[in-house]
């Protein structure tokens, strides 16, 4: 189906990020966040046209005067649902935004983060994405620790539900083992090619379940809807042209 | 943390980093506490950071040390915190509008030292005066995939001029007439 639409990556991303988005919730991502931008405004020109969206950095979707004002609306419980990605995401929902290789003579050396670190932590449901589903991006461990899937017992956190959206399936913490498990494989893929593109051990031995195909709908409301309003508001006006068909 | 700083308080919980390499590598700034109000949590404690000196831009200042800075940035916090403030701005003015609308102010009373620098946030935006150059910010983004090319650029605008007016000169600046009566 995905070849049918001739789906670009980000389209594709942005669709299945966009059901994850519930009415009467708040939904938010950061200020350089093209793709769960467009999720969140297609799930409000869908199936969810009560959910409130937060788009930090826009003119339209921000409404906080400075970035600790929507740390301290998070860290209150006001935040229902946060977008976070990584250059690495590990096997046990572990994501790194500082370093690859040796912490103290990095290979690469990275900006870092603002917020993830926390919001990690204070926000109920996570939806992790990443363009580039290979063992680099997936390893067992990540380099470097800048959010922790877990934390030490006792720790008051709101964490309780954490997927994860790649190009190929999608993944889910399991809050007893607090590992990464296989939710659904996209389309076109094998159990077998995820995990020989995945850095850890998936159970693979029991049937897993299609991604629901992308729809008609999802896509031409992506296209002929979501993506004028993006460049008419001024959200991500460039990516929107240049990534949504 | 610099908001724990600006509060004048030695620490402040967190909700986040537990579990993260960010607190085992800096042990000496966050501990994991009990919270005392609810003896069956623990939390994340962040010490106060007090900086020495605290450098920012802003957009104008006055004699007195006013100062207006561009809307949406903490630099209030930074200044609260800081034991010494100097504050680089594109125009000095008689006098700071308390009720100015282009930025908000932070009164003089967190101030130390107010510097005219015209351009001095160049090549990012200073909002009112100018917007951000994106060739020259892709210029940089382009030098910095190399030691070597990283090492020219930073020969070329900033070891081999002479200072700030020899900067804006290469760089084809001009000053309007207001920033120049500054």
């Amino acid at each position: 189906m995905t070849e049918l639409f001739d789906l670009t990556l980000e389209e594709h991303l942005a669709i299945l990020l966009s059901r994850g988005i519930r009415d009467f919730e708040t939904s938010a991502c950061g200020a350089l966040s093209f793709i769960p931008a467009a999720g969140m405004l297609l799930a409000q020109h869908t199936h969810a046209p009560m959910a409130e969206i937060i788009i930090l950095g826009s003119r339209d979707y921000s409404p906080f005067s400075t970035g600790k004002d929507f740390h301290y609306h998070a860290q209150r419980g006001q935040l229902d649902l946060f977008h976070i990605s990584g250059i690495e995401i590990d096997g046990y929902g572990n994501f790194n935004l500082h370093v690859i290789g040796d912490r103290d003579n990095p290979d690469v050396l990275m900006p870092g983060q603002y917020g993830t670190g926390m919001l990690y932590y204070a926000v109920p449901r996570i939806q992790m994405f990443r363009t580039e589903h290979t063992p680099r991006s997936f390893p067992e461990t990540v380099s470097y620790k800048s959010g922790a899937g877990t934390s030490p017992e006792g720790i008051a956190r709101r964490t309780r539900e954490v997927r994860v959206i790649t190009p190929m399936c999608i993944l889910v913490l399991n809050q007893e083992t607090r590992l990464l498990e296989l939710e659904s494989i996209h389309e076109k893929y094998t159990p077998q090619e995820v995990q020989e593109n995945t850095g850890f051990d998936l159970d693979i031995s029991s049937s897993i379940p299609e991604t629901p195909p992308v729809t008609e709908q999802e896509v031409t409301t992506l296209r002929q809807v979501v993506k004028p309003h993006m460049i008419e508001s001024e959200t991500y006006p460039d990516l929107a042209a240049k990534l949504i068909r | 943390m610099v908001q724990a700083g600006s509060m004048g308080v030695p620490y402040v919980p967190v909700r986040g980093f537990s579990g993260t390499d960010i607190i085992e590598r800096r042990s000496d700034t966050f501990k994991i506490e009990r919270n005392p109000f609810e003896q069956h949590e623990t939390y994340v404690v962040a010490k106060a950071i007090n900086p020495d000196i605290g450098i920012f831009h802003g957009l104008k200042a006055d004699k007195f040390g006013n100062v207006v800075v561009r809307k949406g940035g903490d630099e209030l916090m930074l200044a609260q915190s800081a034991r010494k403030v100097i504050v680089t701005v594109e125009e000095i003015v008689d006098t700071v509008d308390p009720d100015d609308t282009d930025g908000w102010v932070i009164p003089s009373i967190h101030i130390t030292a107010v510097v005219h620098a015209p351009f001095g946030a160049y090549p990012t935006a200073a909002p009112g005066y100018y917007s951000a150059d994106n060739d020259q910010l892709q210029e940089y983004v382009d030098a910095a995939q190399s030691e070597e090319t990283f090492k020219n650029y930073i020969n070329k605008y900033v070891h081999n001029v002479l200072n700030h007016e020899e900067f804006l000169k290469l760089m084809n600046l001009t000053l309007t007439p207001e920033l120049i009566n500054a």
